[in-house]
């Protein structure tokens, strides 16, 4: 059964534009929670950001877990009632299997993220 | 290949449905009624492997089935205890077009849709994909063979369900051998002997049938029917003798779904779409075989001045039996317009159309989660008793509660308290937004301090409560309850976009995880933990704990020196047992929350939501000294300025008593007067009596002195309880 | 015929007068009963009840039929208490059968707050003369051995309370025989009649326009439920009202061997069996405010998962329909009955989910009012000028379920 981990990451919250121009380092996952929200992962040291006030912490409060595509989803079929993003790299949010998570999907695989407090519940619901 | 039917194996064949199977027995599901093999009848019930009121019709045979056939008296038992099965599952598709029915009219359709380029969905109840309802979305529910289907329509669903037979309303309806001319035609082809079949009205396809015109005027025979009666043109009742009645009286269409989903984009084609044929009205006979309502019950009930459909559906019980009207709709319309003169359009269309289980319908299903702390492991390493509490799994004890609350009030101890709500609020506009937020002063709070703070929303009344923590003129963070954070979250968000003001707002509380390490000796144990320089009371700073970055902010809610330790919470663990480890000599254990709530019941600290009310001001809790009215604006204050005008009616105070502590929610009495009641109450170790928090109500403008609680008397108090001059927090 | 057939009760219907005493807007149960308490106990006859459908068809048809006064205000607990020994006489004096039977309400608790609030609810509800007790896991066992304790592993019942005078009827029989009782007393009753306006004279109301044209009156009494808030403002009230859904649904028809009734403020449901064999279930307010009937998919897999945890033997049960009702929400969880401030006109509304036990006594006190001009004692605290006056009812007692 798959585990969950915790995934260590940035979480920057600053003004839409200047997340919109901000540029990340190859092999990094930048993921827009919301127009003024990013999850950067994994970590990223003294970011440069267009906004003094930006918020950015060093953040372990998601968990997340690698699946392959098939496998991925065969349990969103089950587990998510809206409709999942077919284009790839894609990335999309909302409740799978009860709970607030996050998806990453490219090519052959998926990521799924969910808040670390809720990783017993998402695997018993995995299983 | 056999099944069980009563006790009793049966051969059946390949492709047989559960009715043909018993029929080929000579079985009649229930005893008798004419049989529609639609699903659209109650007569082909039966119980098949454990549940109740399956349409055998509609269910293929399979060997070792177990049915128990359901006969018309009385209902079938309440199952004892479930029966462990296969969990059921739901799955999820999206398509463009949804059709239901596979049908020449839906076959039509889907062609159709997919010409015009669209991804089209069909589902067809004899390939087992049964549709239950329609719901917003449109969201089309089915049953599977595989489990329950949830297909989600982006454009539209199209019902192509057909048309049900209009069944016989006459004496003898409910005898065996009666069935509608689609049905005839089915079991003929099915290989069953129908013996002599007469067909009145439209006769079957593909079965030898004496035809005859005229009105139905009754049926005859004991249990299985002999003979047919009709009336002709003439007048005249002719008796026509025969083994089987083949019924064609027409249609009505199977619209239900289309009726339920008429507030969406449902639309239904061929025969499901046209108006239902209306039956002459009857004169004799069983109009609801479910309920059993007579042709003179509706007689009667009309009389007694139930003319509208409804009442005479609620009055009669007709049309909410396991078929839910389809039967019995066409007559007792027929009917009411005979007496009426109006036709009625039908009653409401409800969900679910085909029956399934509790089982069934909740395939997919999910309990609220329930948060665990980084800390959980460690708690339930060592024997806590976890609990529920403010939405998250918390230690309600390690076992021993005096043990915990002494370590708290002689020695050192850690308590998790990484379910508080953390939220850091950035931007130029940070002071304007808290200012109007909070009724305390803001701007008098200075870098590196925090401030007790209570949230109030419009009414004036305590939403919440928790610290304002000031890092930089234009950086702050607040704290709240672990119950009330995310309901404060959308609070702070909403009002902050509603003002258009300027600020970056992110929650931390799954970010980060807290240990409050609080009692007397709590510096030794820093200091060993190589925290040295220590923010004073109410400060904070940021440190290194046993290796482990940290925010400490000083502040008590046991009434000890206590320190909160912010850190990451992936450190949780480790910093955890570093403090065990090296509080161990320094009689250290880790308290839960049933000590942590006696500790602080000591001190008079409330808590939100379980000492305050949904009427709670400031001024009724006596936190007044909280709310800064001088300030020019801050959600509350026009509330808390009138209101503070009126009388005040109760407030929350202190109590103390000898003796064991009352429950909480007790009753507080005065002179045999209704009082109050208490919120909070526990026996103080420390200070050997009962302490309570409770409302207590004025009369003639006083506040008693001393009231009745479980039959004692109590005396009301000041708070807090224990160490008035708070030389122990602030030490 | 069915043993559950109406077989007594009969209504006349009239003409519209021009004129009638006292209007009544909403022919439901609170509508309905006050025409039947100013019949029979204040002689007040001239009374037109109105209908926008057909009587009982708003929430007073849709409720899960739940009788209970174990509230958590005195308040409260004394006014329910009321409704509660009205509806045991109710079938007597009005001889009619409401289908009324005492069952016994149980309600779980599935965390140390919740066996508190349980523990808090059994001593208020005492102390103001309902009767509830505290129960252990065993004691629940053995009034309703149904039960899986162990809540599915995941909703352990730690304890609970037991209300034994918690009672169910049959909804539309209380409605028929309030209004036949009222009819037979003179009380005119239209369906399909819709007020569209109030008849104002200044600031005081003095009848309503209908579909049937104006009727005017010296009283009228709005016992809308759904829409209360439109109707209000014809007469400049703004009334702190939210109206929300609550669906239920019931199962096919089983051997009646189910006795209690079973909630659970955790996992927000109840299950009750009707006197016809279905079990009843029902939930919680929908969050969202609307005023739509239509039923949700999300309901009812939910509700029967939640049902499914604490009754197993739920699962293999067959659903038979389900349907949404309307509940008129007030801040503080309490109804709303009274004088409004505007003459001529009274209300009787916040009726949340908890409108179905409290029509006899909500009718009783209403009646009353209406007969007299004078608020009676126990429905005082539950006037409109509470919020105005910072005098809220804050019931925590009626929140939860139903």
């Amino acid at each position: 059964m798959p585990e969950l981990k915790r995934l260590p990451a940035t979480r920057i919250v600053a003004t839409p534009a200047a997340l919109d121009a901000a540029k990340w380092p190859d092999g990094t996952l930048a993921l827009r929670l919301a127009s003024d929200e990013l999850l950067v992962t994994p970590p990223v040291a003294n970011p440069a950001l267009d906004d003094p006030h930006a918020i950015i912490i060093a953040d372990a409060g998601y968990a997340g877990v690698w699946l392959p595509e098939a496998e991925a989803l065969a349990f969103l079929e089950r587990a998510c009632e809206w409709e999942l993003p077919v284009q790839r790299p894609a990335f999309a949010q909302g409740a799978v299997a009860g709970i607030a998570a996050k998806l990453w999907f490219e090519a052959g695989r998926v990521l799924l993220i969910v808040p670390a407090p809720l990783i017993a519940d998402f695997e018993e619901r995995m299983a | 290949m056999r099944l069980i039917v009563d006790g009793q194996p049966i051969a059946f064949d390949p492709g047989d449905t559960l009715l043909v199977a018993m029929l080929r027995a000579d079985l009649h599901p229930t005893g008798g009624g004419c049989l529609c093999l639609g699903g659209d009848c109650p007569h082909c019930l039966a119980t098949v492997d454990g549940v109740a009121y399956v349409r055998t019709c509609q269910v293929a045979a399979k060997p070792g089935q177990v049915v128990e056939r359901q006969h018309q008296a009385g209902y079938p038992p309440l199952p004892e205890t479930h029966r462990p099965g296969p969990t059921v599952i739901a799955r999820n598709r999206h398509c463009d077009v949804v059709v239901i029915g596979a049908g020449e009219a839906g076959r039509a359709a889907a062609v159709e849709a997919e010409a015009a380029g669209k991804q089209v969905l069909v589902l067809e109840a004899k390939d087992g994909q049964e549709v239950v309802g329609i719901y917003h979305g449109p969201l089309v529910v089915a049953r599977t063979n595989e489990g329950m289907l949830h297909v989600h329509a982006r454009e539209e669903v199209i019902v192509a369900t057909g048309a049900a037979e209009i069944q016989p309303v006459a004496p003898g309806s409910d005898l065996a051998g009666l069935v509608t001319a689609r049905a005839a035609g089915q079991l003929a082809a099915a290989g069953i002997d129908l013996g002599r079949v007469v067909a009145v009205g439209t006769p079957p396809d593909g079965v030898e049938a004496a035809a005859v015109e005229g009105e139905l005027v009754r049926f005859e025979g004991q249990g299985q029917v002999e003979a047919v009666v009709i009336r002709g043109a003439d007048g005249r009742e002719q008796r026509v003798e025969c083994d089987t009645v083949s019924l064609g009286l027409g249609f009505h269409p199977r619209d239900a779904l289309r009726r339920m989903g008429r507030d969406w984009r449902v639309r239904a084609v061929g025969d499901a779409a046209h108006e239902s044929d209306i039956p002459p009205c009857p004169a004799a006979g069983i109009v609801c075989p479910c309920s059993g309502v007579s042709v003179e019950d509706l007689d009667f009930i009309w009389a007694q001045g139930f003319h509208e459909l409804e009442l005479v559906k609620r009055a009669t019980l007709a049309g909410t039996g396991t078929c839910q009207g389809s039967v019995c709709l066409p007559y007792v319309r027929s009917f009411l317009a005979d007496r009426g003169q109006v036709l009625q359009p039908p009653f409401t269309a409800r969900p679910v159309t085909r029956q399934l289980t509790l089982g069934e319908i909740a395939a997919g299903a999910h309990h609220q989660a329930t948060p665990r702390t980084a800390l959980d492991g460690e708690h339930r390493r060592l024997g806590a008793q976890m609990e529920r509490i403010g939405g998250w799994w918390r230690p309600w004890n390690y076992g021993h509660v005096l043990e915990e609350y002494w370590a708290v009030r002689e020695a050192v101890s850690i308590g998790d308290v990484s379910t508080l709500g953390k939220m850091i609020v950035s931007g130029p506009d940070t002071l304007e937004l808290l200012e109007r937020l909070y009724p305390t002063n803001v701007a008098t709070i200075k870098p590196g301090r925090s401030r007790y703070v209570l949230l109030l929303d419009e009414r004036g009344y305590v939403l919440d409560d928790g610290l304002i923590c000031k890092e930089t003129d234009t950086r702050y963070t607040l704290t709240f309850t672990s119950g009330g954070s995310s309901h404060a979250e959308m609070w702070v968000r909403d009002w902050a976009a509603s003002w258009g003001l300027d600020v970056r707002l992110l929650n931390q509380t799954m970010t980060l995880g807290a240990i409050n390490v609080t009692g007397p000796l709590a510096n030794d144990l820093l200091d060993r933990a190589g925290l040295t320089d220590r923010p004073p009371y109410m400060g904070y700073a940021r440190g290194v704990v046993a290796g482990v970055e940290c925010q400490v902010f000083r502040l008590s809610f046991t009434g000890e020196l206590s320190y909160e330790l912010h850190h990451p919470a992936q450190d949780s663990v480790r910093l955890w047992r570093a403090l065990l480890e090296l509080g161990a000599d320094l009689g250290l254990k880790p308290h839960g929350i049933e000590a942590l709530l006696k500790l602080r019941l000591e001190k008079g600290h409330i808590i939100v939501g379980q000492d305050t009310a949904f009427d709670s001001t400031p001024r009724r809790i006596a936190h007044e000294w909280a709310v800064k009215l001088s300030k020019p604006e801050f959600v509350g204050r026009q509330a808390i300025i009138r209101t503070n005008k009126l009388p005040l009616d109760k407030q929350l105070v202190g109590f103390e008593m000898d003796g064991p502590a009352p429950i909480e929610g007790a009753v507080i009495w005065h002179n045999g007067q209704f009082a109050g009641h208490v919120t909070s109450s526990t026996w103080s170790p420390v200070l050997g009596q009962a302490v309570m928090l409770g409302w207590l109500y004025f009369f003639d403008g006083e506040l008693p002195a001393v009231v009745t609680i479980d039959n004692r008397p109590a005396r009301r108090v000041e708070t807090p309880f224990y160490d008035k001059e708070a030389r122990h927090a602030r030490a | 015929m069915n043993e559950f057939m109406e077989k007594k009760v009969q209504f006349k219907w009239h003409e519209p007068k021009k004129h009638y005493d006292v209007v009544i807007i909403g022919g439901g149960g609170h509508g309905l009963s006050t025409a039947y308490f100013l019949a029979t106990r204040h002689g007040v006859t001239d009374v037109a009840v109105l209908e926008r459908s057909y009587i009982g068809g708003g929430n007073s048809g849709r409720n899960t039929t739940v009788i209970r006064s174990n509230y958590g205000i005195p308040e409260a607990v004394r006014f329910y208490q009321r409704s509660v020994e009205l509806y045991y006489q109710l079938e007597a004096e009005t001889e009619r059968w409401i289908m009324h039977k005492q069952k016994g309400l149980l309600w779980l608790a599935h965390t140390e707050a919740a066996v508190r609030a349980e523990v808090a609810r059994a001593e208020i509800n005492t102390a103001f003369g309902a009767d509830t007790e505290y129960v252990t896991p065993k004691q629940i066992k053995e009034i309703c051995p149904e039960i899986d304790l162990s809540g599915g592993g995941a909703w352990p019942v730690i304890g609970g309370s037991y209300h034994p005078a918690g009672s169910t009827a049959r909804h539309d029989r209380v409605n028929w025989a309030l209004a036949e009782g009222a009819n037979r007393r003179g009380v005119h009753i239209h369906q399909r009649t819709a007020v569209t306006g109030l008849l104002m004279d200044g600031d005081r109301v003095t009848g309503v326009e209908t579909t049937a044209g104006p009727i005017s009156a010296k009283v009228v009494l709005s016992a809308v439920g759904g829409h209360v808030t439109t109707l209000a403002k014809m007469a400049g009230l703004r009334l702190p009202i939210r109206t929300h859904p609550l669906q239920a649904y019931v199962t096919n028809h089983y051997e009646l061997t189910f006795n209690p009734i079973v909630a659970s403020t955790s996992l927000l449901f109840y299950v009750s069996q009707t006197a016809r064999g279905e079990m009843l279930i029902g939930a919680e307010i929908d969050r969202q405010p609307s005023y739509s009937y239509n039923s949700g998919h999300h309901f009812l897999q939910s509700c029967s998962f939640r049902a499914i945890t604490l009754l197993p033997f739920l699962r293999n049960l067959r659903i038979l329909r389900q349907w949404t009702g309307v509940c008129d929400m007030s801040p503080d969880y309490s109804p709303i009955m009274g004088k409004t401030g505007v003459e001529g006109f009274y209300i009787t509304t916040g009726w949340g989910t908890w409108g179905f036990k409290a029509i006899p006594a909500g009718g009783e006190q209403m009646a009353q009012l209406i007969a007299t001009g004078q608020t009676p004692e126990p429905i005082a605290p539950f006037s409109l000028d509470r919020f105005a006056n910072d005098r809220t009812l804050a019931d925590r007692g009626s929140a939860g379920t139903h």
